[in-house]
């Protein structure tokens, strides 16, 4: 529709002198960004900390199966070696934590065993005897076989975990029990919530944008520093006030109830309601900015012309006006869907258990229990989520581009 | 412009001290709960120590991560020096051996120390305990809730619970409703059919439950009347309502469980020897009860509990008053079972 002509390509050496200057900001991305994400995200299958702190045992195991009982004299002598060496090199703790979730009721067994073993106290044979002898514990086939299955570098123990899988007894994949699957529920409900969080947003900025962008000058400026105040607000602060507003004694429940709408106060703060109401609010700047910047570049005469054409009102916006703006509407999505993916403040603020987020489970796993290999395993999930949306996204506005210039 | 001015001045008075106190040992950097935890230690203990030796203490507040000091150990770059943490953590730092073993030359004669609250690497920083506390605006005179059974009653009892969004605490809390007399907590809970007990328990109480994970959240939603009545740390709610004359009462004789979280000095931090002496100047009853007459929490030696006004010591969940109502909390099964149990308790809040 609009004639484009063709940008003359640029000399060869400024786009050398450009990639020169770009080279500081690579640089620091990498170091900074990339190279740490793809550590964290590398947690997500790693197993070095058992694997690697249990060389001798592991290998001594490699002739012995569950079936067997429990295991003889050498791979206990192994163990012994691979504690007092985990100790001495400070290791014993991330050890210990780490069979600890997957045998729970483990970890003192692991500390103290590697604190006895390091001070040569389990050296006289055999040590088989001594060990169950000294320790209840180390009869307890779960652990054997939790240990004998830890003999890769590698694990898809987490991967699966946060797939609401996991490895069976007899190492075949299976649906961890109900009561523990959760993860493909917050995946399902995360994706959900942002993408009706971007509808809304589209719904609410449109006509905002229309009218910022027809007002008069003063107005027009008004209309959209008033768009934009809330975005210098802190995000706390912003998520905070509606706790405040949609409490049980907030305003809006004051109102309802002096109107005689409601005959009592109704469930407002720690919903879906207020997480959606919440989410809005912050997210509605992101996508008014983008829907504004484009609409500008549109002149007001097409729509004037299609209606002196004798369109009606709606025809000539939605066959005129909208495909021009689409481009605005498609990046502005993108902005808030992908905001709105990692939210979690948020929805730890102003929703409910059943409203939490992907983001909110990584925080969990990461701070909390301190299970990073299931944090990085939802992080990765998080993350893949994100290139497929953004390949939707780029596939669409090719799309559209190839369709608007043809 | 006067109070800028005062600012201004102030901080630049606070510049020169600091590059005068270079040359002395410290600063120290305790690392405790935050909040008001933080002020009282700071008002009530540690800036006395200032004033006594010159040297000063910087205050850091975390949620008592265990493994975040393992990571400054194995990194080599320790921050912390003294930090307060809870049993569970104490045991497994104490057993890995990040932090340093206490002496009778530090700590004093172990006999005059309370049960409980004097470890091989740490001293009693508080003793806390989660009570069950309601509003008593709401519930007026004899009508507020007398035991757990009733924080699980909501015909007799109208409106939703404030409830601490982990399974520690609140597990504990589920099986009193139901029944289970204190001294078998753990029995119960050792057991896979005592903790489906449990959660069946709060399967019951969930449609009413407002979720908090911090205290603030917790006070604030008491305050707003989002809730009637909350499992809170009892030394907040005294906060409350003696500083801000608050109608929350605390139910003691609902039962209680308590646990002690302990001052521990990091093995191999800067200033090692400046946090042991710390230590040692802590241990002193005089010293040490600052603390408790300021916030509701016990601290360890026996004489500082003695030096607390029985006015104020009846706060305070190890006064004699309230302690038949009370157990404390198991470690050895905390320490073992937390990360399962928080796992399974996060993704049944989640359905």
């Amino acid at each position: 529709m609009v004639p484009v002509r063709a940008i003359p390509a640029r000399p060869h050496r400024q786009g050398g002198l450009l990639a020169l200057l770009v080279l500081p900001l690579v640089l620091f991305l990498v170091v900074v960004f990339l190279w740490p994400v793809a550590r964290f995200l590398a947690l997500s299958v790693d197993n070095s900390d058992i694997s690697g702190n249990l060389p001798r045992t592991i290998s001594a195991l490699t002739d012995w199966t569950p079936e067997a009982g429990l295991p003889a004299e050498p791979v206990f002598v192994a163990l012994v070696e691979d504690l007092a060496e985990a100790r001495r090199a400070g290791q014993e703790g991330v050890l210990a934590q780490l069979v600890n979730q997957r045998v729970v009721g483990t970890r003192f067994l692991v500390i103290k065993t590697a604190k006895d073993a390091a001070a040569g106290k389990l050296d006289m044979r055999p040590v088989r005897e001594s060990l169950l002898a000294k320790y209840a514990g180390w009869d307890n086939p779960a652990l054997w076989r939790a240990l004998w299955r830890e003999t890769s570098a590698y694990t898809d123990y987490y991967l699966l975990d946060s797939l609401d899988l996991m490895r069976g007894e007899d190492g075949s994949i299976t649906r961890v029990p109900e009561d523990r699957a959760v993860f493909l529920d917050v995946l399902v409900r995360t994706i959900w919530i942002s993408a009706l969080v971007t509808v809304l947003c589209t719904l609410l900025a449109l006509p905002l944008a229309q009218a910022i962008v027809g007002a008069p000058p003063f107005w027009s400026r008004l209309m959209f520093a008033l768009v934009l105040f809330p975005l210098w607000t802190s995000l706390l602060v912003r998520t905070v006030i509606w706790i405040m507003v949609l409490q049980k004694n907030g305003p809006v429940n004051a109102t309802l109830l002096g109107l005689g709408i409601v005959g009592e106060p109704l469930n407002l703060v720690y919903t879906r309601f207020s997480l959606y109401v919440a989410m809005v609010q912050v997210l509605l700047p992101m996508m008014v900015l983008s829907i504004v910047a484009v609409m500008r570049r549109v002149p007001a005469t097409y729509m004037r012309a299609a209606l002196s054409l004798g369109a009606s009102w709606l025809t000539a916006w939605r066959r005129v006006q909208l495909p021009l703006i689409l481009p605005g509407i498609l990046s502005g999505g993108a902005v808030v869907f992908v905001f709105a993916l990692g939210y979690y403040i948020t929805p730890m603020l102003v929703g409910g258990p059943t409203d939490q987020m992907v983001s909110s489970y990584i925080a969990f796993y990461t701070n909390n229990t301190l299970n990073w290999g299931l944090g990085a395993a939802l992080s990765l999930q998080l993350l893949l989520i994100l290139l497929l949306f953004a390949f939707l996204y780029w596939t669409a506005s090719a799309l559209l581009r190839r369709k608007v210039g043809g | 412009m006067r109070i800028y001015l005062r600012t201004v001045s102030a901080a630049a008075l606070c510049l020169a001290a600091s590059t005068l106190a270079v040359s002395a040992a410290g600063p120290i950097t305790v690392v405790g709960w935050g909040g008001s935890w933080d002020k009282a230690y700071k008002d009530g203990v540690w800036d006395k120590y200032t004033e006594q030796t010159g040297i000063p203490i910087v205050h850091e507040e975390w949620a008592g991560e265990v493994a975040k000091v393992r990571a400054q150990v194995q990194a080599g770059n320790i921050t912390y020096d003294v930090v307060s943490t809870e049993a569970p953590g104490m045991e497994i730092g104490c057993a890995e051996g990040l932090f340093v073993p206490l002496t009778p030359e530090i700590t004093g004669d172990p006999e005059n120390y309370l049960p409980g609250t004097l470890h091989e690497c740490g001293v009693a920083s508080d003793t806390w305990a989660t009570i069950l506390t309601y509003n008593t605006d709401v519930f007026k005179g004899d009508a507020g809730p007398k035991s757990w059974a009733d924080f699980w009653d909501v015909e007799k009892f109208p409106g939703k619970r404030g409830v601490y969004a982990q399974a520690q605490f609140t597990l504990e809390n589920a099986l009193m409703a139901d029944g289970v007399k204190r001294e078998d907590m753990y029995k119960v809970l050792s057991t896979p059919e005592g903790v489906d007990r449990a959660f069946a328990m709060l399967d019951k109480i969930k449609p009413y439950a407002v979720w908090y994970s911090t205290t603030p959240q917790a006070i604030q939603n008491l305050d707003s009347g989002e809730v009637v009545m909350s499992d809170q740390f009892n030394a907040r709610i005294t906060d409350e309502v003696m500083k801000e004359k608050k109608p929350y009462a605390i139910v003691w004789e609902a039962g209680y469980f308590y646990g002690t979280d302990y001052w521990a000095v990091v093995k191999g931090a800067p200033h090692e020897q400046d946090a042991l002496d710390l230590l040692k100047w802590f241990s002193v009853p005089e010293n040490q009860a600052g603390f408790s007459k300021l916030y509701a929490y016990g601290t360890g030696r026996k004489e500082a509990a003695a030096m607390i006004p029985p006015e104020w010591a009846a706060n305070l969940p190890t006064s004699p008053e309230h302690i038949e109502y009370a157990t404390a909390y198991d470690n050895d099964f905390w320490t073992e079972n937390k990360e399962a149990l928080e796992e399974r308790f996060k993704a049944w809040q989640a359905k």
